[in-house]
C-alpha cells in the first residue's frame, strides 16, 4: 500500500521535530506537539483526535517561548508536559501545565511548573505509572530530579557524569523496572541504575538515534541508528542483536514499539516511514520525519511527525489480522 | 451151537429189521431192495398178502405140505410171540431203571440252586483278589519291561561304541564330517561319563580321530580357497564340537581388522586416487589406477565380511564395529586430506569413492546404519569443506592484497577479482553444487545455507570494503552465469528429471538476495565512513559563533577523497552501465511526471535565484515544496558503477541536510555552508550520473542551513566565486606537489 491517503493530516505552522502521546488522558486519543522555529514564536499544539476517529481536532495552541527539540508529556497527569528548548546557544529544559482551558484557544500562555536548569537534551518521564522523578541529559551528565507540582519546584536528586566522550543524545527508562534508564551515546547505548547512579551495561554501537523498550516484555531493547537500521537486542545478551530489521534507506531516527502489540515496531526515518515487522510502508510525507508517537488509549493508531510540520495520523488496524 | 447161532443171527436181523421199521416211518427207505424180490411170498415183507399166500399156497401144495407148513408156522408164530414176549419185557426193564435213575437225579438235584449261588459268591471274591494281585504287580512289569528295552538299548549302543573308532576314520577317510561329528557328539556323553570304563580304549581311539577332524576343519575354515558355504559349515561343526570358535573369530575378525589399514585412504595419495577416479571415468580401460585397486580391496573386505556374517551369526556387532570404524577413518582421512588445499574435483572424487564404499559395505550389512552414519560423518566433512574454501578463498583474496603494493590498488582489486571469479565461482560452487551423487543432492540445501553463512559471515567481519562490492560482484555472477550453467548441467545428468532438491530459481533468488544484500552492505560501510567525517565537522564548531569564511573547509576534501576512493573500486569491480547522464526521470522512479517537470523547473530557480532565495526563506521554501517535492531520491540501486556512486552520494549529502538541521547557525556559519556546498556542486556533479537529484540535495542542505540560520545573509556571487577559485588552484598546487613527490620517490 503505497500512499498515505488513509492518514489523518494536520499542519503545524512552523517545522517540528517532536510529538507525544498524551498518556494521562484516558478520554481521549490525544497528541501533544511543539514546533521548532528558529525565529517565530513556537507554539504548542494539544491535538485530539474526534471520536469517530477521521478528524484531527486542535484542543488548545500555546505559545512557548523557545524552539522545541523534545517534548514528553507527563504519563499520569495530562495537562504537564516536559519540553527541551533551545535558546539558540544553548539547551533548557522545563516542565509545564497547561491551564485550565474554558473553550478558548487564543493561545493562553502556559503555566511554566518548573524549570530544570542544566544544558538539557532529553527529559525522560517513568512511562509505566505514577512516579514523581525525572530524568534528564545533557551531554555529558545524567540527573535525577524529584518534581513536587504543587509547589512548582523541581530539584536535582542525583547526577552522575558520563564523560566527555559519550556525549549523551537521548535514551528510554525502563517500563519495568524504575530504576534502568538506558542512554544513547556518541559510541553506545548505556545503562543507568539510578539508585548508586552508576554504568552498569552498555551496547557497543555507535550512532544510535532512537532506542526503546519493549513495554511487553522485560530485557528487550530496541534501537534505531543512523546507518545499520534497527537491532532487537536482548540485554541480559547485549554483546550481539537478537535480531536485525532493514531500517530506512537513509537513517533511521526513532523507534518506537507498540504499547499493546508485542512485535509491533514502528520506525521513522529522513526517507520513508514503515511499520515493522514490515508490515506496511507509509510514504506519504514530504521531508524527514522526526516525531513518532502511538496511542496509548488506542494502541493501533500512531502519530507521526515530519520536518515540515505536518502530524500524520495512522491506524495499523487493518494489518494486525495479521499478526 | 454154531447152527444155532446162525439161525438165532437171522432171527435177531429179522426182529431188528421189525423194529426198525416199526420205529422208522417209512419203510420203502429202508427196505428198498428186498420189496420187490419177494412181493407176495415174503412173508417178512411190507406188502405180504396174507390172501394171496392163502391162495396160492391151496393151489400149489397138498395136503401135507399144507399140514407141515401149518405146523411149521405155528411153531414161528409162538416163537415170534415168546420174543416178542422177552422184548417186552427187556424195553420194560429199562424203562424202569430208567424211571428209577431220573427218580434218583431228581432227588440228587434238589439243593444244588443254593450251592450254587454260595459258588458264584466264591467265584466272585476270588476274582476281586486275583485282580488286586493284578495291579499290584502292574507296575513292577512295567518297569520291567522298561528295564529290557534299555538293556536292548545299552547293548545297541555298546556296539555303536565300539565301532565308532571305526566309523570315524571311515568318515574321515570320505571326509564325511558332518556325521563324523554327529556320532561324535552323539557318543559324547556316554564317553565322558563312562570313559573310563570299558570303554576306555574307544574313548582315546575316537578323540585321536576327531581331533584330526578338527584340525581338517580348522584349516578349512582358514582357507579362503574354500566355499563360503563349506567354511560356514566347518565353523558350525567347530562350534558344535565345542571347540572355542570365538578365539578363531577373533583371529579372523582381527586379521580382518588388519586389512582395515590397507583400506585406508592415505591422506598423502588421496589426490592420486581423485585423480584416477577421474581418469578411469574417462577412459573405462585405465582399470590399473589406484582407485581400482582400492575399490577391488574394499569389495574383498565387503566379501569378507559377507562371509563371516553368515559363518558367525553372532559376530554382527563386531562386524558394525568394523565397517563403522572403516567409514569413520575414511572421514577422518578425508579431514586430513581437505586440512590441505584440495580442489573441489578432488575431494568429490575421493568423496566418491568413500560412498561407494559405503553402498558396497551397506549392501552386506545394512543394518549397521552405514549410510546414515556416513551421511552425518559426509555433512561434517562437507561443513569443513566448505568453511576451509571459504578460509582459502580469504587467504587467496588476502594474500592478493599482499602481493601487491597497496598503493596499487587497480592491480589488486582487478587481481582479486580475477581469482575470486575465476577460481571460486566457476570451480568450486559450481562443482559443489553440481554434484549429483546422492548424498550431495540430499544435501544440497545444506549446503546452500553453509556457502550463504559462509558469506554473511564474511561479510559481517570488518574487511576491507572493497572485498564486499566483489563478493556481491561475485553473487552475482553466481546468479546469472553459475547457476543456469548448473542447472543445464543437472538436467543434461538426470534425463528423468528428478532433480527436485536443486533448485535454481530459489538458489538464483537467494544469490540475488545475498548479492543486494552486499551492495547494501557496501554501501553502507562507504557512508557510514563519509558519515563520520561530517560528524566531526558538524560536532566540532559552534556554529553560533562562527567567524566569516575565508577558504573552503578542509572536510569537503575528505568528502571528495572518500568518494574518489568509491569511485575506483567501483570501477574497477562493477559493470559500466547504460550512459544516461542528463535522463532526470530516472531519480524520480515511478513517479508522476509533474515531478519530473518540476526537477527542471527547480534547478532553473536554482541558478537563477540562489542569493535571493536565502532571504525570502520561509516564502521560497514553501513555493520550493508546491513543485520540487516528491522527488524520489532513493532509487533502487543497481549493479552498475553509476548507480552505487549516485546512491552513496545522495547518502551522503542526505547526511549532510541532517546534521545541518540539527545546528544553528550564524551569519558567518550559514555563509561557510554555502561556500562548502558551492564548492562540492562541480566535483559532484561529475562523478554523479544523475545531476538533477544532486542539485537537489545540494539546494535542501542550503535550504536546511538557512531555515536554521540565525540571520541569514547568503556570501555575495563574487566573493563566492573568489574564494571557489583560491580553493581550486590550492588543490590543483596540492595535487601537482603530490605528483612531484610521487615521480621523485
Amino acid at each position: 500500500m503505497q500512499g498515505g491517503s488513509s492518514g489523518i493530516g494536520y499542519g503545524l505552522k512552523y517545522q517540528a521535530r517532536c510529538i507525544s502521546d498524551v498518556k494521562a488522558d484516558t478520554d481521549y486519543t490525544s497528541f501533544l506537539t511543539g514546533t521548532l522555529s528558529l525565529k517565530e514564536e513556537n507554539e504548542v499544539h494539544l491535538l485530539r483526535l474526534s471520536s469517530g476517529g477521521s478528524e484531527l481536532i486542535c484542543e488548545g495552541l500555546f505559545s512557548h517561548p523557545n524552539e522545541i527539540w523534545d517534548l514528553a508529556s507527563c504519563p499520569f497527569d495530562q495537562r504537564i508536559f516536559s519540553t527541551v528548548f533551545s535558546t539558540g546557544e544553548s539547551f533548557g529544559a522545563a516542565i509545564w501545565q497547561i491551564p485550565e482551558l474554558y473553550g478558548q484557544l487564543n493561545s493562553p500562555q502556559l503555566e511554566r511548573v518548573a524549570s530544570l536548569d542544566a544544558h538539557v537534551d532529553s527529559v525522560l518521564w517513568w512511562p509505566s505509572g505514577r512516579c514523581d522523578k525525572l530524568i534528564s541529559m545533557d551531554e555529558q551528565n545524567i540527573f535525577l530530579w524529584s518534581l513536587a507540582c504543587s509547589n512548582k519546584s523541581a530539584e536535582v536528586l542525583s547526577k552522575d557524569s558520563a564523560g566527555m566522550l559519550h556525549s549523551l543524545s537521548g535514551g528510554a527508562w525502563d517500563p519495568h523496572d524504575v530504576n534502568a534508564v538506558a542512554a544513547t551515546g556518541e559510541s553506545s547505548v548505556q545503562f543507568w541504575d539510578l539508585r548508586t547512579m552508576k554504568k552498569v551495561n552498555s551496547i557497543e554501537r555507535a550512532h544510535v538515534r532512537g532506542v526503546d523498550y519493549n513495554p511487553k516484555r522485560e530485557h528487550i531493547l530496541i534501537t534505531a541508528e543512523d546507518e545499520s537500521g534497527i537491532h532487537v537486542w536482548d540485554l541480559r545478551k547485549a554483546k550481539a542483536p537478537v535480531q536485525e530489521l532493514p531500517g530506512h534507506t537513509h537513517w533511521t531516527w526513532a523507534v518506537k514499539c507498540n504499547p499493546e502489540y508485542d512485535g509491533l515496531i514502528l520506525p521513522v526515518g529522513s526517507t520513508r516511514q514503515r511499520v515493522n515487522l514490515l508490515l506496511n510502508s507509509y510514504t506519504d510525507y514530504e521531508d524527514s520525519v522526526y516525531g513518532l508517537a502511538w496511542s496509548s488509549r488506542e494502541p493501533w493508531v500512531f502519530a507521526s511527525l515530519s520536518y515540515d510540520g505536518r502530524v500524520v495520523i495512522e491506524s495499523v488496524k487493518p494489518f494486525l489480522p495479521r499478526l | 451151537m454154531a447152527t444155532e447161532a446162525a439161525p438165532m443171527d437171522e432171527k435177531a436181523k429179522r426182529m431188528r429189521d421189525l423194529l426198525s421199521s416199526f420205529y422208522t416211518p417209512d419203510p420203502s427207505i429202508s427196505t428198498p431192495t428186498s420189496s420187490i424180490s419177494t412181493s407176495f411170498d415174503n412173508i417178512n415183507g411190507p406188502s405180504f398178502d396174507a390172501d394171496q399166500y392163502m391162495d396160492l399156497m391151496i393151489k400149489k401144495s397138498n395136503l401135507d405140505v399144507l399140514l407141515q407148513r401149518h405146523v411149521q408156522m405155528a411153531a414161528e408164530i409162538k416163537n415170534l410171540d415168546t420174543d416178542l414176549q422177552m422184548l417186552v419185557y427187556e424195553n420194560y426193564n429199562k424203562f424202569i431203571s430208567a424211571t428209577d435213575t431220573i427218580k434218583r437225579m431228581k432227588s440228587n438235584i434238589f439243593g444244588m440252586e443254593g450251592n450254587m449261588d454260595q459258588l458264584l459268591h466264591k467265584i466272585m471274591s476270588v476274582q476281586s483278589r486275583s485282580d488286586g494281585v493284578n495291579t499290584s504287580l502292574f507296575e513292577k512289569r512295567e518297569h520291567i519291561e522298561k528295564l529290557h528295552r534299555t538293556r536292548n538299548l545299552l547293548r545297541k549302543v555298546q556296539q555303536f561304541i565300539y565301532d565308532l573308532p571305526a566309523r570315524l576314520q571311515k568318515c574321515i577317510k570320505s571326509e564325511a564330517y558332518g556325521d563324523a561329528v554327529r556320532f561324535y557328539t552323539g557318543a559324547m556323553p556316554i564317553l565322558k561319563v563312562y570313559g573310563d570304563t570299558s570303554f576306555k580304549d574307544c574313548r582315546r581311539a575316537s578323540e585321536e580321530a576327531i581331533e584330526t577332524i578338527i584340525k581338517n576343519l580348522q584349516t578349512k575354515l582358514f582357507s579362503d580357497s574354500e566355499s563360503i558355504q563349506a567354511r560356514a559349515e566347518a565353523a558350525v561343526l567347530l562350534k558344535q564340537l565345542d571347540v572355542p570358535v570365538d578365539s578363531l573369530k577373533d583371529k579372523l575378525l582381527e586379521k580382518l581388522e588388519q586389512s582395515l589399514d590397507g583400506l585406508q585412504i592415505n591422506p598423502d595419495e588421496a589426490s592420486k586416487l581423485a585423480e584416477h577416479n577421474v581418469s578411469s571415468k574417462d577412459e573405462e580401460s585405465n582399470n590399473q589406477g589406484p582407485a581400482k585397486i582400492h575399490e577391488d580391496a574394499v569389495r574383498g573386505f565387503s566379501e569378507a565380511m559377507r562371509a563371516y556374517r553368515e559363518i558367525f551369526p553372532d559376530s554382527e556387532e563386531r562386524l558394525f564395529k568394523l565397517a563403522r570404524a572403516l567409514t569413520t577413518t575414511h572421514f577422518e582421512n578425508m579431514e586430513l586430506y581437505i586440512r590441505k588445499r584440495v580442489s573441489a574435483a578432488d575431494f568429490l572424487g575421493i568423496f566418491r569413492i568413500i560412498w561407494e564404499d559405503v553402498v558396497l559395505m551397506d549392501e552386506v550389512l545394512p543394518e549397521a546404519a552405514l549410510s546414515d552414519l556416513s551421511a552425518e560423518a559426509a555433512q561434517v566433512t562437507l561443513k569443513q569443506f566448505v568453511a576451509r574454501t571459504f578460509s582459502h578463498l580469504q587467504q587467496d583474496i588476502s594474500d592478493t592484497l599482499l602481493k601487491f603494493d597497496i598503493n596499487q590498488k587497480e592491480v589488486v582489486d582487478g587481481e582479486v577479482l580475477k581469482v575470486v571469479l575465476e577460481a571460486s565461482g566457476k570451480a568450486e560452487f559450481r562443482q559443489l553444487l553440481d554434484e549429483n551423487t546422492g548424498i550431495f543432492v540430499k544435501m544440497n540445501d545444506l549446503l546452500i545455507g553453509w556457502i550463504q553463512k559462509g558469506f554473511q559471515d564474511f561479510f559481517s567481519e570488518k574487511i576491507h570494503a572493497g572485498l564486499i562490492l566483489v563478493l556481491a560482484q561475485l553473487s552475482v555472477v553466481i546468479e546469472q552465469k553459475v547457476i543456469p550453467r548448473i542447472a543445464e548441467e543437472i538436467t543434461a545428468s538426470f534425463s528423468g528429471g528428478n532433480s527436485q532438491a536443486f533448485i535454481p530459481g530459489e538458489l538464483c533468488r537467494v544469490f540475488h538476495a545475498a548479492s543486494e544484500k552486499l551492495l547494501q552492505h557496501y554501501i553502507d560501510t562507504r557512508t557510514q565512513k563519509i558519515s563520520n567525517v561530517l560528524r566531526k565537522r558538524f560536532k566540532t564548531p559552534n556554529w553560533v559563533k562562527h567567524k566569516e569564511p575565508r577558504e573552503v573547509h578542509m572536510y569537503v576534501d575528505m568528502l571528495l577523497q572518500q568518494l574518489e576512493e568509491v569511485g575506483k573500486e567501483v570501477k574497477q569491480i562493477l559493470p559500466q552501465g547504460t550512459f544516461r547522464k542528463h535522463k532526470r526521470s530516472d531519480s524520480n522512479g515511478s513517479n508522476t511526471t509533474t515531478s519530473s517537470r518540476s526537477t527542471t523547473l527547480h534547478s532553473d530557480k536554482m541558478a537563477r535565484s540562489n542569493s535571493q532565495r536565502a532571504r525570502s526563506q520561509l516564502f521560497e521554501t514553501h513555493l520550493a515544496k508546491l513543485f520540487k517535492q516528491k522527488v524520489e531520491i532513493f532509487t533502487k540501486v543497481e549493479f552498475t558503477q553509476e548507480s552505487v556512486v549516485t546512491t552513496t552520494v545522495k547518502l551522503c549529502l542526505k547526511s549532510l541536510q541532517e546534521y545541518v538541521r540539527l545546528q544553528t547557525f550564524n551569519r558567518s556559519g550559514f555563509q561557510q555552508i554555502q561556500l562548502d556546498i558551492q564548492f562540492l556542486k562541480a566535483p559532484l556533479k561529475e562523478t554523479v550520473e544523475d545531476e538533477a537529484a544532486i542539485d537537489f540535495l545540494l539546494d535542501e542542505v542550503i535550504v536546511a542551513a538557512s531555515e536554521r540560520c540565525l540571520d541569514v545573509t547568503p556570501l555575495e556571487p563574487p566573493i563566492l566565486d573568489k574564494l571557489i577559485q583560491a580553493k581550486l588552484a590550492k588543490s590543483k598546487e596540492h595535487n601537482n606537489n603530490n605528483n612531484k613527490t610521487t615521480v621523485s620517490s
